[in-house]
């Protein structure tokens, strides 16, 4: 923010270079000011409800302190994190979120592709209905998606189970098959966002590339492989990016379907058991905040790792 | 390019579109069918009702869960706009700045809308819950309003600024040329440009804001503030041991038509939205 | 560049005018809902049929004018309705003037000092003539905490006919295992609650207390002093009736995530000819009948006894739960609470509430009542359940030793008498000891 703060004397002069002709260094010193002016609310804005918070968790995890008895609050310094990070739940819950993850965004991948060949191809006159029809999943409330998943799948109200001639298997009755209506619910819900960010992916690569591509000779596979999947590797990098920490955050689902039970609890919803129903706001800010260093540590392997280059992505040159 | 198509791809990608429809349609349709179906019918594991009734929707207007789920509509609208509002407003002046200034922190800006947009919304519930309750906004719209701008603001930044990137701003030089004021030129020329941006950012950020679970479940505890899906957890059936499946069916039908209506109305801006940064305008 | 940076600047007054506004507009909307007029006691209410609503509207009309009640409604799930309530009241807020409180969180609230006071006098009237487990429940450390509302408790149901087919004789105890056995002979299932929520903690609870044994012992201790009972014989015999349950053909399709609700409609749909469950499955019976789902000869079918018992020598411990009432600590007005507390546990009140929302009454003169028993044929045997029934561990923990009992014994089919009992003594200590998370 110091680049801001200008003194008097400059920003006097940076008034008057907004003239015809202005000096290099003063027209360059008026935008700059400019530039903050304008966007310093918003990105004072973010810092204030987040890091201002999450430094608030990491001050918090140093202490032993649960609200229903304040008056035994005490500094424990790291304890916290070595209860957790010596307990199996944390572990566990971190590699049932890896899970989802991985399976829901590879899954989330390959069905995203197909449906942004499908719009990009699609005859004129169907776009705009599939355009309207795979929004619905994009927008609707996730919760509505986790009650839908969870009344088809249900052995009471589910019609999934006289479909598939399964009697009364009980899908939310252990791990596997709880898993897998949770990623089912969160697929089918998220695919339709990658599906765009891909089909924006898929405008970018040149028709004429294409066309070329045709003139060689080149079958419809080995253009899909040769020139549009290279040609929008960034598109499917940031998809990949958002969509794998979108998913790493996953609770809506869980929370609805199982509560948490056979196992399928995920980190997230670990930090919220541990503040919200235990009220071990010490313990729930430790987990908060080691939530949050896996998330920094994913996207550094995503931006340092693969390489994203996110200005490219977005247009900017 | 549908003319260069053969009739066989056509039919193949018709298929294909068709499969999407199904695809998107199919779980809407579910909770649909459930919502209608008469008390007698809720468990009979089919998917259609054999006795279509709007008792399930009595039930949450005029009835037991009216209370509930009449106030948490209220609540989710209001909070909502007014959380869109605010962050689309923000993030106008921060995406001019982005698309058409040069000055240092302009990467900066980005990459903290970034980090906030991949920002573990738990990871803030708890410090935020002991916040509000100290300085009283536990329970309240602002309380709520303001950990939303964490999820919209990120989202409207990057997708306004892409959007700015691709107008073609000398146009408004070149009308000024042409002897029309800095004004007229800014709201003939650059207004329509830019407005398709700004509203299709809008309704981006209320979709994100009305999906909110979190901080619905964590930051209010009555009527008072508390959000449609916080409250879908939180329904009940004539007893505190009954399950109200017909009610919680009609409710979310209810609160998914107005994300139905937005799409139908505003689709291709949606959808250019999501994808227009990235394509040469 | 520098003209379009002024025309941008000058639309900026406008926009921040729109911010200001719509900041105004949001704490304005917040603000709204303090009124004069007599003082509003608000009482936050778990869900019912809507009868807490109509006896807060008979008091009110009561007070002629001095006060009125409103009704704020509290998630489904009991520790759904505590989390809300806590947050609350660790925020001091003094907007909580009464409550309803499932009675195992009271002490967690005594202890925190949520709850106000209740004088002596007034703690002698309210729990005169209340069942006794229903005074237990609302007492902490020897001292009357909170108003007790409704009391309520599970009982055996049973189809007559299938209980006859299998000559099952249910006038007298009836252990678990010869309910397995009928239920096997007849082909048919028991339902009980195995779902992971507070109806499993329930379940093991109601079997270790009948096997004589005590989940915590000292329930009033500091936490790391904390002595626990489930690991002993006792503690093991509880967790082998279970498994034979949760093991045995009878235990019927998806026990793991079954719930009342779920039981019930096993029970009516006569997939379950046994059930151990709250009497809400009496006017829910009811109301089925009305929807044309359940004959009127099968809801006849329906029978009732005392809960089931682990050995044929010792008593059965059925569970217990209802509603007490607590007055905020920092109601503004307590004194005006406690009287409409009283107002509202009135036996007239208590009978209304039984007859028309089916959740029984605390004091024992109301299962006298004509509407009562005429409404609830099996009132007598619910008094005399809730003079039997065992309260869950009562400590300010609970939360704490109900979690870990639903991380240890579910699934139910995986409990081991050698093994469960120890874990779930384990782990208890542990997490108030703070050494793990739970």
């Amino acid at each position: 923010m110091s680049s801001t703060t200008l003194a008097p004397g400059e920003q006097e002069r940076a008034r008057t270079a907004s003239g015809r002709r202005p000096g290099l260094t003063d027209r360059a010193k008026a935008e700059r000011r400019l530039g903050w002016m304008l966007a310093g609310p918003a990105f004072a804005v973010m810092l204030l409800v987040t890091a201002y918070p999450i430094l608030q968790a990491v001050y918090e995890s140093l202490f032993d302190f649960r609200l229903t008895d304040p008056d035994n609050r005490s500094f424990t310094g790291l304890t916290n994190y070595w209860v957790i990070l010596t307990d199996w739940i944390w572990w566990r819950s971190l590699l049932v979120t890896l899970l989802i993850t991985v399976v829901t965004v590879a899954v989330e991948l390959v069905l995203g592709f197909g449906l942004a060949l499908v719009m990009h191809r699609a005859l004129t006159t169907l776009r705009p209905i599939i355009r309207t029809a795979i929004l619905i999943p994009y927008a609707i409330i996730t919760v509505v998606s986790a009650f839908a998943w969870q009344y088809a799948f249900a052995l009471d109200t589910g019609f999934v189970n006289p479909w598939l001639n399964l009697g009364a298997f009980n899908w939310f009755g252990s791990f596997s098959p709880s898993i897998v209506v949770i990623c089912l619910s969160e697929i089918w819900k998220t695919t339709p966002f990658i599906s765009l960010l891909l089909l924006a992916g898929l405008a970018q690569v040149s028709e004429d590339l294409q066309e070329a591509a045709k003139v060689d000779g080149a079958t419809w596979w080995e253009r899909l492989r040769k020139v549009t999947i290279p040609n929008m590797k960034a598109a499917i990098m940031v998809a990949l990016l958002f969509r794998t920490l979108d998913a790493f955050r996953v609770f809506d689902n869980i929370f609805i379907m199982t509560n948490g039970a056979n196992g399928t609890e995920s980190v997230s919803f670990l930090a919220y058991r541990q503040t919200i129903s235990r009220l071990e706001i010490g313990l729930g800010s430790a987990v908060s905040v080691l939530l949050f260093l896996c998330v920094v540590l994913i996207s550094a392997l995503f931006i340092k790792g693969f390489k994203v280059d996110l200005s490219q992505a977005r247009g900017e040159k | 390019m549908d003319r260069q198509l053969s009739t066989r791809a056509k039919v193949g990608w018709a298929l294909g579109g068709l499969a999407i429809l199904v695809y998107a349609l199919f779980p809407v349709a579910w909770i649909v069918s459930l919502s209608l179906k008469a008390p007698s019918d809720l468990s009979n594991q089919q998917f259609l009702p054999t006795r279509f009734s709007l008792e399930n929707y009595r039930e949450i207007f005029t009835g037991n869960a009216s209370e509930l789920f009449l106030s948490a509509l209220r609540n989710s609208v209001g909070i909502c706009l007014i959380a869109t509002f605010i962050s689309v407003v923000l993030a106008m002046f921060a995406a001019y700045a982005i698309a058409r200034l040069e000055f240092p922190g302009k990467r900066l800006i980005l990459s903290t809308a970034l980090a906030v947009a991949i920002f573990p919304v738990i990871s803030i519930v708890t410090p935020l819950f002991n916040l509000w309750r100290q300085i009283g906004l536990y329970d309240t719209w602002p309380g709520l309003i303001i950990p939303y701008l964490s999820l919209t603001l990120p989202i409207s930044i990057w997708t306004l600024s892409a959007f700015f990137r691709e107008i073609p701003w000398e146009m408004e030089q070149a009308a000024q040329v042409d002897g029309a004021t800095n004004w007229q030129a800014f709201r003939k020329v650059i207004v329509p440009l830019a407005a398709p941006g700004v509203f299709t950012t809008a309704i981006i950020s209320f979709f994100i804001a009305w999906n909110d679970f979190v901080y619905g479940i964590s930051l209010t505890s009555t009527e008072r503030a508390r959000p449609v899906p916080a409250a879908l957890a939180f329904f009940t059936g004539s007893s505190q041991f009954e399950l109200p499946t017909g009610a919680i069916s009609a409710a979310a039908v209810i609160v998914t038509i107005p994300v139905v209506v937005l799409i139908l109305l505003f689709q291709r801006r949606i959808v250019a939205g999501l994808t227009n940064g990235a394509v040469k305008g | 560049m520098a003209s379009q940076s002024r025309s941008v600047r000058a639309r900026r007054p406008r926009a921040w005018a729109g911010l200001v506004a719509a900041a105004l507009l949001a704490t304005g909307l917040a603000a709204c809902g303090t009124e004069s007029g007599p003082p509003t006691l608000s009482w936050y209410i778990n869900p019912d049929s809507g009868g807490q609503a109509e006896i807060a509207g008979r008091c009110t009309a009561a007070t002629q004018g001095r006060y009125r009640i409103e009704t704020t409604l509290l998630p489904r799930e009991a520790s759904a309705q505590r989390e809300q309530l806590v947050r609350r009241l660790a925020a001091n807020d003094s907007s909580i003037d009464l409550m309803s409180l499932d009675p195992p969180f009271i002490p967690e609230f005594a202890e925190a000092g949520f709850l106000a006071e209740i004088p002596e006098d007034v703690a002698t009237e309210v729990t005169d003539g209340v069942v006794e487990s229903a005074v237990q429940g609302s007492t902490w450390e020897g001292r009357v905490v909170t108003v007790p509302f409704w009391a309520n408790t599970q009982l055996l149901w049973y189809r007559k006919s299938v209980a006859q087919a299998a000559g099952l004789d249910l006038s007298g105890p009836v252990t678990w295992d010869q309910l397995i056995e009928a239920a096997t002979a007849q082909n048919t299932t028991i339902a009980a609650q195995g779902i992971r929520a507070e109806a499993l903690t329930v379940l093991v609870n109601a079997v270790v207390a009948s096997a004589g044994g005590t989940i915590v012992l000292t329930p009033d201790a500091p936490p790391d002093e904390v002595e626990l009972g489930i690991d002993d014989a006792r503690g093991r015999r509880a967790a082998e009736v279970i498994q034979n349950i949760a093991n045995s053909a009878a235990a019927g399709p998806a026990l793991n995530t079954r719930n009342e609700d779920a039981s019930a409609t096993l029970f009516e749909q006569g997939a379950a000819a046994f059930m151990v469950n709250w009497p809400f499955v009496f006017p829910r019976g009811q109301g089925a009948v009305e929807d044309g789902t359940l004959t009127q000869s099968a809801l006849d079918d329906y029978g009732w006894a005392l809960y089931p018992a682990v050995d044929a020598g010792t008593p059965s411990a059925p569970p217990y739960g209802g509603i007490n009432l607590g007055i905020g600590a920092f109601s503004e007005h307590p004194d005006l609470a406690l009287e409409a507390a009283q107002c509202i546990v009135s036996a007239e009140n208590q009978a209304y509430y039984f007859v028309t929302n089916g959740n029984p009454a605390a004091l024992e003169s109301v299962y006298d009542d004509q509407e009562v028993v005429q409404a609830f044929p099996m009132a007598s045997t619910i008094r005399e359940s809730l003079r039997r029934a065992a309260p869950r561990p009562q400590t300010p923990y609970y939360n704490e030793v109900s979690s870990t009992i639903q991380r240890t014994w579910h699934p139910l089919g995986s409990v081991n008498p050698a093994t469960t009992p120890a874990r779930t003594a384990d782990i208890i200590r542990a997490v108030l000891r703070k050494e793990d998370l739970l």
